[in-house]
């Protein structure tokens, strides 16, 4: 997606995160997509936008810095796939809400940085096991690009 | 005989993992925790003293991280063991635990209490909050629903505990047949051994019903 800087600048930043999450979900036709951001001055995280969802939990889950699939993005910077839930996980299942919240067996969470510090989490989900290829991570990562542009103005508003 | 002394061990086991909680949960808010201050004190004098604007900068970031580490300890004990089931009482404690419920799971729980909260041993609480804790955290896994409810009732002699929701529910006898499923047969135990009793009722389509009761004397 073209982005220009100043849009960012502006109201529309809402717009922008739901038109990627949107331009995703088509790309990959996965059943729910979910974008997770720290607060501001704050390390609890929770999902401003989500995309594919099946009811309203996402909104009033705020995990800690380090918790749940995208507190663990976070804080590990590193990507994490989950493949058969809850089967073969780390810890519990009820250590992962937004899979519970909204039924995921597999998913796919990848960090979204600010000047290399990761912020942010993008997570692709299916409500049936389902395999992420190498095609699929490469469109999240393309998407996390474009996300990473416009992220700085969301920690500035 | 043998099923006797088989509850008998299954009543200390829970005992005594709730002690060794307890205990893990106090250690880790009146002795970690204080000593996380005591060196975040010292961070904030650091601060104040250097004058090196990169060293600053560092101890802040110390003392920044120092604060989430103080955070997560408090949320652990908490998680672990509610303080202020003794302190505050039985419904203060669950109140607070249903607002880190909603935060964590995103399922609203609607509380009501009927009747004036009377005096529980610490041990009837604990069974109480935990078989409560329990129902909430199957409504979380597998109930799909946003919402649901808890009422507290206080009787004279009873307090009865109803938690509610209008999820999918499921097919009880199979549930209760498979031995997979320990948390329903933890409440009824919990709650046996504190000489009350736990009751269920679901069918698919059609949510669950979680019945608690607790006789108590005044």
């Amino acid at each position: 997606m073209a982005y220009n800087k100043e849009m960012a600048d502006v109201e529309n930043l809402d717009t922008l995160f739901l038109a990627e999450c949107k331009n995703l979900h088509k790309r990959i036709s996965c059943d729910f997509i979910g974008v997770a951001l720290q607060k501001f001055h704050h390390p609890d995280v929770n999902w401003p936008y989500v995309c594919g969802n099946t009811n309203e939990k996402y909104k009033h889950v705020t995990v800690r810095y380090g918790k749940g699939i995208a507190g663990k993005v976070i804080a590990t910077g590193s990507d994490m796939l989950i493949s058969h839930f809850p089967e073969n996980i780390l810890g519990k299942s009820t250590d992962y809400p937004i899979m519970l919240a909204e039924r995921l067996v597999s998913a796919y969470a990848v960090p979204i940085r600010v000047n290399g510090v990761p912020k942010g989490s993008l997570l692709i989900g299916y409500r049936k096991e389902h395999p992420i290829d190498g095609d699929q991570f490469y469109k999240v990562k393309e998407a996390v690009e474009n996300m990473e542009e416009f992220l700085p103005s969301y920690f500035k508003n | 005989m043998e099923l006797k002394s088989s509850i008998q061990a299954s009543t200390y086991i829970i005992q005594a993992q709730e002690e060794e909680i307890k205990r893990i949960s106090n250690e880790l808010h009146e002795g970690i925790s204080q000593h996380l201050y005591s060196v975040n004190t010292g961070l904030e004098f650091l601060h104040s003293a250097l004058e090196n604007p990169d060293l600053k900068s560092y101890v802040k970031e110390l003392a920044a991280q120092l604060n989430r580490t103080i955070q997560e300890v408090r949320l652990l004990s908490v998680e672990l063991y509610p303080s202020s089931l003794s302190t505050l009482g039985l419904v203060a404690a669950m109140k607070s635990y249903l607002k880190q419920f909603t935060s964590t799971f995103g399922v609203i729980i609607h509380i009501d209490t009927i009747g004036h909260e009377q005096f529980l041993s610490e041990s009837n609480q604990l069974a109480v909050f935990r078989a409560c804790q329990e129902a909430l955290i199957n409504i979380a896994k597998y109930a799909d629903t946003s919402e649901a409810s808890l009422r507290f009732i206080w009787k004279d002699n009873i307090l009865k505990i109803e938690i509610e929701d209008d999820g999918k529910g499921f097919h009880l006898k199979e549930i209760l047949g498979n031995t997979r499923c320990k948390g329903i047969a933890a409440m009824k135990q919990r709650m046996a051994m504190a000489g009350g009793d736990c009751q269920i009722s679901s069918e698919e389509g059609k949510g669950t019903k979680v019945s608690l009761s607790l006789p108590f004397q005044r």
